[in-house]
């Protein structure tokens, strides 16, 4: 099969340059911008088999949702022993600060990224869920739109679902929780690793986009504050910085980046924060192994989407396994993300495996081991050869009064062969997601 | 019991005047566990427009900006308060226990936590809970010297324990650590007490009906000569004061307390 756009390379390329599609990353402390590799090749989802992700992400998502509302309610899950209570109350994402707190409408997984592979016998897994602050939705979305300029036959032979409306899904999640007042992107600044993404948000949204020195606090509303010096209400904030700097008065003290008080007037109810603060504690791996427990346990259903084989080393029966089967797995360290902390353990010396197994033994909840999941590899064009790499796809569910799952994604691929960590921040590369239309 | 008047007074004085300084305070003494606040008055200068709220550990909060300049900011908290009530129609905050029973990177334990923990265990198999909490306090009132200016706010348990000196923040931690350890909920306390002039903090262990004060820095249970003002996890949920301000300035924060019986003469 060969699409007409992929002879289109270069241009589109050229054209993502000059738009700034950047991915920032840091080496040895040093901020570097660089461009994010785009290849050509998309990957193709069929109508049938996205209808079948998007139910099974749907009701993840809103097991997800569940969870963190009874993890700051009622606490039923672990009163009913389903989740030992320990992995929420050490998981770095359980914010004490959040308890008793109902964020309005009671979401607090608005935008979620749920990281998928699948694998070469066609089943697709769910490698990780992310709550906090997913990002990735705008690059397959420039993509397109540079794509359909670049050669339009292609979308004429092709009949793909349109993913240009992420914008308007965005700003319809970010409304209907919006308590009354303007919309706003809050970001770190332009060192960010994301920074096009929310610039290219609130272009596309029509939100305003922030810094923290942009917002303040007066008599328990938020506002945001323009060159002029005038002031608006702000009714909901899409937050693309971690919960920790947020707010000093709160969470870390040191944070310069935050807005004093926000999480008060946040907690009385007068704005709106996407994603709520706190909801990290369903992202944490180590809980990632129980989330088919919590489909089960709120929804009263069989989950459709499964996890990749995963042991806790915490149970004793897991460790053993663990042990046992130590060269083919794959270990994580529930502390990290952005492929940090990952190691596979047949690509350990003798050394490491038995330091790395002392680690296991001493603190066990620090970690997960999960089989090795031989992915399905995707086409790539590298030095204008087709060649295989491995990829996942990072699907986006957007809550409002349900769960709406955007029909396209982020797919990313490993530029190494040998490589299955796919990360931006490890330098992989992206491809479009099409979703078929028939 | 006791009827105790009690005044709390901060003062940060700045090196230059600062603005926009803007402050959250845990200041204020609730009625809840042995005691009873009678009367209870506070007082922020320049404190613009005061906001209230209350935190998620259940403790009262103030808040707002003091927008105009200033070189000196000025906390003053009076009240009366009615200490070891045993009335059985005190409220009693009986909330999710689980969250003071994990340790935080402040009471994160190490090989002298470890160690520390191992001679108490000798002594207090088969005891209940309350007596295993006495041996524990006495243990660390034991394990480090009292001495300003060791240790800071970001000193850990274990690193107390490793330099040997403390206050009572850092002897609050260590018994924390050994209490959360063998998973017993127990939590930090912010407060004042008679005869010291500064702000105070000590422990509370639930014991399975309600929660007991035992103050290591003194080696004492808590009775009738402490008023709580907050509790948390640590230190960090229960500071006093945050705050930020614009300024280049330099901040010395002074604290005075002074907790006098009713008809008796201040300490």
């Amino acid at each position: 099969m060969e699409i007409e756009l992929t002879r289109r390379a270069e241009t589109v390329n050229e054209l993502l340059a000059r738009y700034g599609v950047k991915f920032g990353i840091y080496k040895n402390n040093e901020f570097k911008e660089q461009l994010f590799p785009f290849d050509t090749i998309p990957r193709i989802i069929r109508k049938d088999e996205f209808a079948y992700l998007e139910k099974g992400l749907k009701q993840r998502v809103m097991a997800l949702n569940c969870f963190i509302r009874d993890i700051y309610g009622d606490k039923k899950i672990i009163r009913d022993k389903v989740v030992p209570e320990e992995f929420v109350y050490i998981s770095s994402g359980y914010l004490a600060s959040c308890d008793g707190v109902l964020p309005p409408r009671g979401i607090y997984a608005h935008i979620a990224g749920i990281d998928l592979v699948q694998g070469r016998n066609d089943k697709w897994y769910v490698l990780e869920d992310n709550l906090r602050v997913p990002s990735g939705a705008s690059y397959p979305m420039i993509a397109r739109e540079i794509c359909r300029k670049s050669s339009p036959a292609t979308f004429e032979t092709y009949h793909v679902e349109d993913n240009r409306d992420y914008a308007k899904l965005l700003r319809w999640t970010m409304d209907y929780v919006n308590t009354g007042g303007h919309t706003v992107i809050l970001t770190p600044g332009r060192y960010n690793a994301a920074y096009f993404e929310h610039s290219y948000f609130a272009e596309k949204t029509g939100a305003h986009l922030a810094t923290g020195s942009e917002l303040m606090v007066e008599d328990d509303y938020l506002y945001f504050v323009d060159y002029s010096g005038r002031r608006e209400k702000v009714g909901a904030v899409y937050r693309r910085i971690s919960d920790e700097y947020l707010d000093p008065m709160t969470f870390n003290e040191e944070s310069v980046i935050g807005i004093p008080h926000i999480y008060d007037v946040y907690r009385k109810g007068h704005v709106a924060l996407l994603n709520a603060p706190g909801n990290g504690v369903a992202d944490d791996k180590g809980i990632y192994y129980f989330v088919p427990k919590m489909v089960r346990y709120y929804l009263g259903e069989e989950p459709i989407l499964q996890n990749a084989p995963t042991y806790l080393p915490y149970y004793e029966e897991d460790m053993r396994y663990v042990l046992e089967h130590f060269d083919d797995l794959v270990l994580k360290d529930v502390a990290e993300a952005g492929g940090y902390g990952v190691v596979f353990a047949d690509r350990m010396t003798a050394q490491q495996k038995e330091d790395f197994i002392a680690l296991l033994k001493r603190e066990p909840r620090r970690f997960i081991a999960q089989e090795v999941i031989d992915f399905k590899d995707i086409d790539i064009v590298e030095n204008a050869r087709r060649v295989p790499r491995k990829a996942d796809l990072r699907a986006f569910v957007l809550m409002v009064d349900e769960p709406i799952v955007w029909k396209s994604g982020l797919t990313r691929f490993s530029r190494d062969p040998d490589s299955f960590i796919v990360n931006s921040s490890q330098g992989g590369g992206f491809k479009d997601t099409w979703v078929l239309s028939q | 019991m006791k009827t105790l008047q009690f005044h709390y007074h901060m003062e940060i004085a700045f090196s230059e005047p600062v603005h926009s300084h803007i402050y959250t305070l845990k200041c204020l003494p609730q009625t809840g566990g042995a005691q009873r606040i009678e009367k209870c008055v506070y007082r922020i200068t320049p404190g613009g427009r005061v906001q209230e709220s209350t935190d998620s550990f259940g403790n009262r909060m103030l808040y707002g900006t003091a927008q105009e300049e200033h070189s000196l900011f000025l906390v003053d908290v009076t009240g009366t308060a009615v200490t070891g009530v045993q009335a059985p129609n005190m409220p009693q905050d009986t909330p999710d226990l689980s969250v003071y029973r994990y340790r935080t990177p402040l009471t994160q334990p190490g090989r002298r936590t470890r160690e520390l923990l191992g001679h108490c265990r000798k002594r207090t198999a088969d005891m209940s809970l309350r007596d295993k909490a006495l041996v524990y306090m006495e243990a660390v009132h034991g394990s480090i010297q009292y001495g300003k200016g060791v240790t800071d706010i970001n000193t850990t348990a274990e690193d107390a324990l490793a330099l040997g000196s403390g206050v009572c923040q850092d002897y609050s931690h260590i018994l924390l650590a050994l209490c959360r350890e063998d998973r017993i909920p127990s939590r930090y306390v912010v407060g004042m007490m008679t005869g010291e002039g500064e702000s105070h903090a000590w422990v509370e262990i639930y014991d399975g009906a309600r929660w007991h004060g035992f103050d290591p820095t003194n080696n004492v249970p808590v009775e009738d000569a402490h008023i709580k003002i907050s509790h948390g996890r640590d230190y960090r949920d229960c500071s006093i004061n945050r705050g930020v301000f614009t300024g280049q300035a330099a901040q010395r924060q002074s604290i005075l307390v002074e907790v006098t019986e009713n008809g008796g003469t201040p300490a």
